[in-house]
């Protein structure tokens, strides 16, 4: 007889694509600590914070370097469970729901990631995704992917922050520490998109179904985070609801690496690009928020409001990181988008006849420009706020305006400069530093090579750019100045938060369903079969077995209703503790139900 | 290669040196602590000496009729429930001493505690239905006077109710027994049991037997719906809890299920079956049901033991799968659990011995009150989440392993609840963490003031338990290939 087990010994690989994201994850995690060593001071529990820190580092640094699917789940787990720890960190009530909800959406992802394992070793032979092309060849009903598969991505989507799990990165970014809230938007969230990388790229190149879900999914992702993050008040609120618009332009190029084959290249290069920016404006930006609590102690608007007025380098920084990710010209975003834009159109070129599945493409490339205008709007809202507006309140102005020295100290100013840097010289420069890189490393995603060099600044691509910004402008002085101001008592005007609260995915679907479910699972498992034997013999010995005492006999129809076996048979399960501490006969009761139902099976 | 004397002697050893405790009268704790570790571990060396040195054959101690005798025997699959109960007895035994050291008539405790080493020994060891048998019913008359030994009402009611299902179970068991050696079936343990022999029996008789027996030995095993007795049997104190109802008593019942199918039986003859649709079926919804239970209850102590429940039912999935893939999963999760829940149980005992709280609600910032104690729950508790890399995790990838290959409806719909349970396990070990580590801000402490770590017998054991807990997550794959070869004569 053979055993054959899968030989758990973890296996590592070192693909240019996972050597670039173990680099990135380091020099962030670098960045974040030099922030951390002003951010957490005189701290309570600062021990706490750098241990699980480096636990999270390693446990990333070991996804991203994986050599198959069951070492990325060991290290997800170890990375998950590490960073509930940076969630809660702060332990106040609104920490601890946050990393609650956290917890939960990463248990949850976790066992639907596990079962897709089990399914896709099965169906597969293997989890090491560099040999699953053999696999496929030789495979003839490819339908078994589908659920193995989606149970695998719904665990990587969770992580990642794609509808409709995306509920817990709103949560958990504002109340974690700023650099936590870095790492956890720039390079955790990146984690999960790996997962869909690989997914797609080796189990899906060409599949049709698989690319537009994903895109449908990627669709709702990036509209809605971008709604979200336009009608946020709160600074690290909006950077983290436009962490999740962004997963969704990423996972939008992931849909199109699956749909467009064997010309993907193109698509896959914008995956890069756009991966590689939205780390370094994450890390930017919530550093900065950082830099900005700690001066202020305040993440409101209204309360930020004039706060970088007369601060040229923050002001430098932040704009950089806003344009950077609204994908101006000129800008390190601009080529991620570009690409991404080429892609989709390069996909209704290929499609041109396919009749719905056009119209989805027709919608996906408006939504996709719609969505890049409102991320200028709501990046423009935040610089406008933060370093154009005066303050309602003069005095706090004044304040503001007062503040003698540097606005963060040294160790922040630098690690703010690296990612800053790096966005700079890459936006001015992108054939000799992101073309290269994503050359370099797109073999990860696609085995072909581009068809074509790309020209960012022909004039098509250009104007690409110009209709988003025109959206852009039109949503912040149509949507922004109109709807999400109100005027004050005063002169002024200040930001509302005019999102309604009713329309919490969390409350509105997942509480009512997880307790539906506990509530069944509860009544048919908790109160029907809990103590069934009991309640056998119980019945029994109240039925067959009762004890005819002289004083029952004379019949009383009261008495007769109140003993009877149904009207007091709730009462007598309760009694059926007392009922065994009397008599062992029960045993030999039981006996006797072992016997007939022998009898019964072998007649 | 031992001499086949030795196993008899490895058994009465633990017997006589128990019954000698009470007649000896220890009056020093100390003396008696000597005196009973010594017992314990000259045990531990002399089984440990059997199992790497097997003696070859059956040793026959009693002749009863010509056909029926007491005899014992060394083999793989008793071997790997041996090692769990001889590495797990020692340090349960020192852990004891700590938990036990302010309560009334100890020298009793440790006879009958002692003894249950000799009699779960003998289980491991039986080399026929009849003496596997005639050791269960020993042990549910010795542990008896360990759970009334609080001598509260709460006690002598779990006392009676484990009387109850216990004879009731044994009796199930006996009748299945008889049927299955008056149709044909021999009473020695053959690999591959039936089919060895060339033995037909007509399938309504084999099925009755094997449900009857299943049941049976299961109520030990605490399958539903001879559950119950489970988690009121926690009135007992700890060390009995943590090491009778997480590991010997309990794990008995799994291995004599593991014993009678595959020695007796046969898994050829079994499978496909409606008795072992029906078997299963059974142990997938106590799966979910142990899960569910512990999820709803508060007692820290009754939770624990409703996990028990849905993860003895893991063990009895993988067994009943009839792989070979599966009895090695089963037997895999066997040891593991073994190690997890007797570190959770241990916890649990320190906590409540510390500072007298028993419900999970009263234990908030304990974490930090309790700080080494609590790192071991922790490691423990996300092992039984099955979260990788800790040996929880591995026992359950290679039950789904084993599951999915098997195939067949019965085998998915086992691996789903295994999933559903997980994370239920998730829900009901995580908040006693998250309550501990992660208190709300300005929230009272509970219970005595003054409790924090336990002392050195009780921290020994449990530090031991968290490395084991890590290295056989990191190791797996030996041990289940050293299970694998010591099993591996069981399907032919």
């Amino acid at each position: 007889m053979e055993y054959s087990f899968w030989g758990p010994s973890p296996s590592f690989s070192a693909e240019p694509f996972q050597l670039l994201y173990g680099t990135i994850a380091t020099i962030m995690w670098i960045c974040a600590l030099l922030s951390s060593k002003e951010y957490m001071r005189r701290r309570l529990h600062a021990g706490r914070y750098y241990t699980f820190m480096a636990i999270t580092y390693l446990a990333t640094a070991g996804v991203f370097l994986s050599g198959d699917l069951l070492t990325l789940f060991v290290f997800f787990e170890i990375m998950s469970f590490a960073s509930y720890v940076l969630v809660v960190q702060e332990e106040t009530p609104q920490a601890l729901a946050a990393g609650g909800l956290y917890l939960a959406v990463s248990v949850g992802g976790g066992m639907a990631l596990l079962m897709g394992l089990f399914l896709l070793q099965d169906a597969l032979g293997t989890l090491d995704w560099t040999q699953w092309a053999g696999a496929l060849e030789t495979m003839t009903d490819r339908s078994r992917l589908y659920p193995a598969a989606g149970l695998a991505a719904a665990g990587f989507g969770a992580k990642a922050g794609l509808f409709p799990l995306h509920i817990w990165l709103p949560k958990a970014h504002p109340v974690a520490p700023a650099p936590a809230s870095a790492l956890l938007s720039g390079i955790l969230t990146k984690t999960g998109i790996f997962g869909l990388v690989i997914l797609s790229a080796y189990l899906f190149e060409g599949d049709r179904s698989w690319g537009a879900l994903l895109l449908i999914l990627s669709l709702v992702t990036m509209l809605l985070g971008a709604v979200l993050a336009l009608f946020s008040v709160d600074l690290k609120r909006a950077l983290a609801c436009s962490s999740v618009s962004q997963i969704g332009f990423i996972t939008l190029g992931i849909a199109l690496v699956c749909l467009l084959g064997p010309h993907n290249a193109i698509a896959a290069r914008g995956v890069i690009l756009y991966m590689v920016n939205h780390s370094a404006v994450k890390l930017l930006l919530f550093l900065l928020a950082g830099a900005v609590y700690l001066d202020t102690h305040q993440l409101d608007l209204n309360m930020l409001c004039g706060w970088g007025r007369k601060k040229p380098l923050p002001t430098l920084f932040f704009l950089t990181g806003a344009a950077s990710i609204a994908g101006l010209p000129f800008t390190a975003g601009y080529a991620g988008k570009t690409l991404l834009h080429e892609g989709i159109l390069e996909c209704l070129t290929a499609n041109a006849q396919a009749g719905n599945f056009r119209d989805l493409l027709v919608a996906s490339e408006w939504i996709f420009l719609f969505t890049g205008g409102l991320t200028v709007a709501y990046m423009a809202k935040l610089f406008i706020c933060i370093f154009l507006k005066k303050n309602q309140d003069a005095v706090l102005q004044k304040v503001y305006d007062q503040k003698a020295g540097p606005f963060a100290g040294p160790l922040t100013t630098t690690a703010l400069a690296v990612p800053a840097i790096f966005l700079a010289v890459a936006g001015l420069m992108p054939q000799t530093t992101l073309d290269v890189m994503a050359g370099r490393t797109q073999s990860f995603l696609t085995h072909h090579a581009l068809e074509h060099s790309v020209h960012y600044y022909t004039p098509a691509n250009l104007s690409g750019a110009l209709i988003v910004l025109g959206i852009g402008t039109a949503v912040y002085f149509g949507v922004v100045r109109r709807l999400l101001m109100k005027s004050a008592s005063g002169n002024g005007k200040y930001y509302a938060d005019r999102w309604p609260a009713v329309l919490d995915l969390e409350r509105l679907v997942f509480r009512p369903l997880v307790r539906g479910m506990v509530w069944t699972g509860t009544i048919f498992i908790g109160l029907i079969f809990d103590r069934s034997v009991d309640l056998l013999i119980a019945s029994m010995e109240n039925d067959l077995f009762r004890q005819i005492h002289s004083d029952e006999e004379r019949f009383s129809p009261l008495e007769w209703l109140r003993n009877h076996p149904l009207a007091s048979f709730w009462r007598r399960v309760q009694e059926a503790y007392t009922a065994f501490s009397q008599s062992l006969s029960f045993g030999l009761l039981a006996t006797v139900i072992g016997l007939c139902a022998v009898l019964i099976y072998l007649l | 290669m031992m001499s086949g004397a030795w196993i008899p002697i490895a058994i009465f050893l633990p017997i006589l040196g128990g019954i000698m405790i009470p007649l000896i009268g220890f009056r020093r704790p100390k003396c008696r602590e000597i005196y009973v570790f010594s017992v314990v571990f000259a045990t531990s060396l002399l089984t440990a000496g059997l199992m790497a040195a097997p003696p070859e054959g059956a040793v026959s101690v009693v002749n009863i009729t010509k056909t029926i005798d007491i005899a014992f025997y060394v083999d793989g699959l008793g071997t790997v429930f041996g090692v769990l109960v001889a590495f797990l007895w020692p340090l349960a035994t020192l852990y004891a001493f700590e938990y036990m050291a302010h309560e009334p008539r100890q020298n009793v405790f440790f006879a009958y505690y002692t003894m249950t080493y000799g009699l779960t020994l003998g289980i491991a060891f039986s080399a026929n239905l009849i003496t596997m048998y005639l050791f269960c019913e020993l042990l549910t008359l010795v542990t008896l006077p360990l759970i009334t030994h609080d001598r509260t009402k709460a006690a002598y009611v779990a006392g009676v109710k484990y009387l109850v299902y216990f004879v009731a179970g044994a009796t199930a068991a006996f009748v299945g027994i008889i049927l299955f050696f008056v149709n044909g079936g021999g009473l020695e343990f053959v690999p591959g049991g039936l089919s060895a022999g060339n033995i037909d029996i007509a399938p309504g008789i084999l099925g009755a037997s094997f449900l009857l027996m299943f049941f049976g030995f299961g109520a030990k095993a605490a399958v539903f719906p001879v559950q119950d007795w489970l988690p009121s049997a926690g009135v007992a104190p700890t060390p009995v809890t943590a090491l009778l109802h997480a590991v010997a008593v309990v794990k008995s019942g799994v291995f004599a299920i593991a014993r009678f199918t595959y020695y007796s039986f046969g898994a050829a003859s079994l499978v496909d079956t409606s008795a072992q649709k029906i078997a299963i079926s059974f142990a997938i919804f106590t799966i979910l049901y142990g899960a569910v239970m512990a999820w709803k209850e508060v007692h820290f102590k009754r939770r624990l033991a409703y996990s028990t429940i849905s993860n003895l039912s893991y063990m009895i999935f993988g067994i009943l799968l009839l792989t070979p893939a599966g009895l090695v999963a089963g037997l895999l999760h066997m040891l593991f659990h073994g190690i997890m829940k007797i570190a959770l149980f241990f916890v649990a005992g320190a906590v409540t011995c510390q500072s007298g709280l028993h419900y999970v609600t009263d234990l908030r910032g304990f974490g930090r009150r309790m700080p080494h104690t609590f790192a071991v729950f922790t490691i423990a508790s996300l092992s039984l989440m099955g979260v990788a890399p800790l040996c929880g995790f591995m026992s359950k990838w290679y039950l789904s392993q084993a599951a999915i290959a098997g195939g067949g409806i019965f085998a998915y719909l086992g691996l789903i609840a295994i999933l559903i349970a997980a994370v239920f396990a998730a829900i009901y070990l995580l908040t006693i963490v998250l309550r501990a580590y992660f208190p709300r801000k300005g929230y009272v402490a509970a219970g005595n003031p003054q409790a924090g770590d336990p002392g050195l017998y009780m921290q020994i054991p449990l530090t031991l338990f968290a490395a084991a807990v890590i290295a056989l997550g990191l190791f797996a794959w030996p041990v289940a290939e050293w299970i694998g070869r010591a099993v591996a004569g069981a399907f032919i």
